[in-house]
């Protein structure tokens, strides 16, 4: 018994060199034997299992990519979203360096960082401060007009007040110059969002809706000629003394993103056509819609004008008996409903009809009009 | 061993073949399971140590196949690690999930150690890098896969008492 478990145990070790020695022997060959018993390998019975090898690797790699693809779409998806606001920026940065070329001097160009609170609403944090040569009460302006002014610098930044805020005033005018107020915020509500007041106008002047209000250049502290909004509409006030109008400002304060600080030397210094594309733009946009208003008008008065005449026409040939073609009937006309219908006349009886009612209609606007014995004509219905 | 039994053990083994070379490149892990080395040690605590060797011989030139650089390598850590398993099957045929699960952990790291030092492809840094952190990562993976196919396959492995 234990001969043969160990005659076993011999054999065991013996098969085990054996194979241990092929495995050698294969891992012996030389590289250009290698490669030919794989291949001949591959191609017979593992042919299956290489197939599905690769059906596997494929899969995965399928799957890999449709990971990638996805997070592609959703990347380009994303970059999508923000386009519209890289647009909007890149034009509000083309307009400021534009504005900065026509001040050429005197101003310092700062990143507006809003708040997000009750309080941040009227008030915006500038990125520059007084190591840039930024004082208090230096305007805030965008190529757009007036955004507020300083009201707080450190050496690195500095709060500025939007015009937003209760406190806010600034002396303005209307573009031509014939009236002088003050602009300050509009109590701001749900339906009219930010709005401005324009306050203290003399009643004698009357500003017509779209009018451009710039700055006034009185008080020391803004330079004339910025603009501040339009006229929408004149408001009621409890004064009674003076027009106010409400105006829309031509600056957002949600849409304020970089802006130029007025050191104080420059703001003292004309602005020669600085802000005047805004301002032709402005009226360009005015006269457009004014010339578009009696443009309307007319046609309006035109088309009254002619459907008066196309009535009085009808009116007469259905007096005289006879219907347009294609018109109304006789009964459905506006004079006709509350006659009797006109008996058929032959053609020389409805010339004669025609001559009787228009001798009618002559004679009674002659009784219907007395002349005085100032020579004024007067209607008798509403005496003397 | 019956008929049966033998079926069952070639049901299984060829199983572990078929997911060696579905499921392992569909996952594509750093530290893969090996399903050829859990198809070996199930089969080498079922024969005697010789037939396990060629078996091990067997399984290993056909791994190596696709591997024509490393030919040869595969076969010699199929060889000794088929012996070796078969030669300790006593002390792997209790019951015991942890028992089994340390069996092919260290079935699949003794392969790896006599793979890549057989195949010198690695040396150095690499080398102990390999042995000594993705090959016992490779072991566990093994380990565990083959854990859970003991309990999910658990009646077409029932090893034979003779």
């Amino acid at each position: 018994m234990a001969r043969a478990v160990r005659s076993s145990n011999r054999a065991d070790l013996i098969i085990l060199g054996a194979t241990v020695l092929v495995a050698l022997t294969a891992r012996g060959l030389p590289q250009n034997m290698r490669e030919p018993v794989a291949s001949v390998m591959r191609r017979t019975f593992l042919a299956p299992l290489v197939m599905l090898q690769e059906r596997s690797e494929a899969s995965r790699r399928s799957l890999l990519l449709d990971n990638e693809r996805t997070a592609i779409r959703d990347s380009v998806a994303l970059r999508a979203m923000t386009v519209t606001s890289l647009e909007n920026e890149n034009d509000r940065l083309r307009q400021l360096i534009g504005l900065g070329s026509r001040l050429k001097w005197g101003f310092v160009p700062a990143e507006a960082i809003h708040g997000r609170g009750v309080r941040d609403v009227t008030t915006m944090t500038l990125t520059a401060g007084s190591n840039v040569g930024v004082r208090r009460l230096n305007p805030v302006v965008s190529p757009e007009g007036v955004v507020g002014m300083v009201s707080n610098v450190d050496p690195t930044m500095s709060e500025a007040m939007i015009w937003t805020h209760p406190d806010f005033r600034v002396s303005a005018m209307s573009a031509d110059g014939s009236a002088f107020g003050i602009v300050q915020a509009h109590a701001a509500s749900a339906t009219t969002g930010y709005l401005m007041e324009l306050r203290g106008i003399p009643f004698r002047s009357q500003l017509k809706p779209g009018s451009l209000i710039v700055s006034s250049g009185l008080g020391g502290v803004w330079p004339r000629g910025i603009p501040i909004g339009t006229i929408l509409s004149e408001i009621s006030t409890a004064e009674g003394w003076a027009r106010s109008y409400l105006l829309r400002p031509v600056v957002s304060p949600a849409d304020v993103g970089a802006v130029m600080i007025l050191r104080s030397d420059r703001a003292t210094k004309p602005f020669d056509n600085v802000w005047s594309s805004v301002a032709e733009a402005n009226a360009a946009a005015e006269r457009i819609v004014v010339s578009g208003d009696s443009a309307a008008k007319s046609a309006a008065l035109a088309e009254a004008a002619a459907r008066r005449a196309a009535l009085d026409t009808m009116s007469r040939d259905s007096t005289a008996g006879g219907q347009v073609p294609g018109g109304l009937p006789p009964e459905l006309m506006p004079d006709t409903v509350s006659r009797a219908p006109a008996p058929r006349l032959d053609s020389a009886g409805a010339a004669a009809a025609r001559r009787r009612a228009a001798a009618r209609r002559d004679s009674i606007r002659r009784d219907s009009i007395q002349r005085d014995t100032s020579g004024v004509l007067r209607s008798p219905t509403r005496g003397i | 061993m019956n008929l049966g039994s033998i079926a069952r053990a070639t049901a299984t083994f060829l199983i572990l073949v078929l997911l060696h070379y579905t499921l392992r490149p569909l996952l594509g892990w750093r530290a893969p399971m090996d399903f050829l080395v859990l198809a070996l040690l199930l089969a080498a605590i079922r024969v005697r140590p010789a037939a396990a060797a060629i078996i091990g011989l067997i399984l290993g030139i056909v791994s190596d196949s696709l591997t024509p650089e490393a030919l040869g390598a595969g076969a010699v850590a199929m060889t000794v690690v088929g012996y070796l398993a078969s030669w300790l099957k006593a002390v792997f045929f209790a019951d015991n999930l942890a028992l089994n699960a340390f069996f092919f952990f260290l079935g699949k790291w003794v392969f790896d150690v006599i793979y890549f030092s057989v195949e010198q492809r690695l040396g150095g840094i690499e080398l102990i890098q390999q042995l000594l952190l993705w090959s016992p990562l490779s072991a566990a993976a093994t380990a565990i896969a083959g854990i859970l196919l003991l309990l999910i396959m658990r009646p077409l492995l029932e090893p034979s008492r003779v």
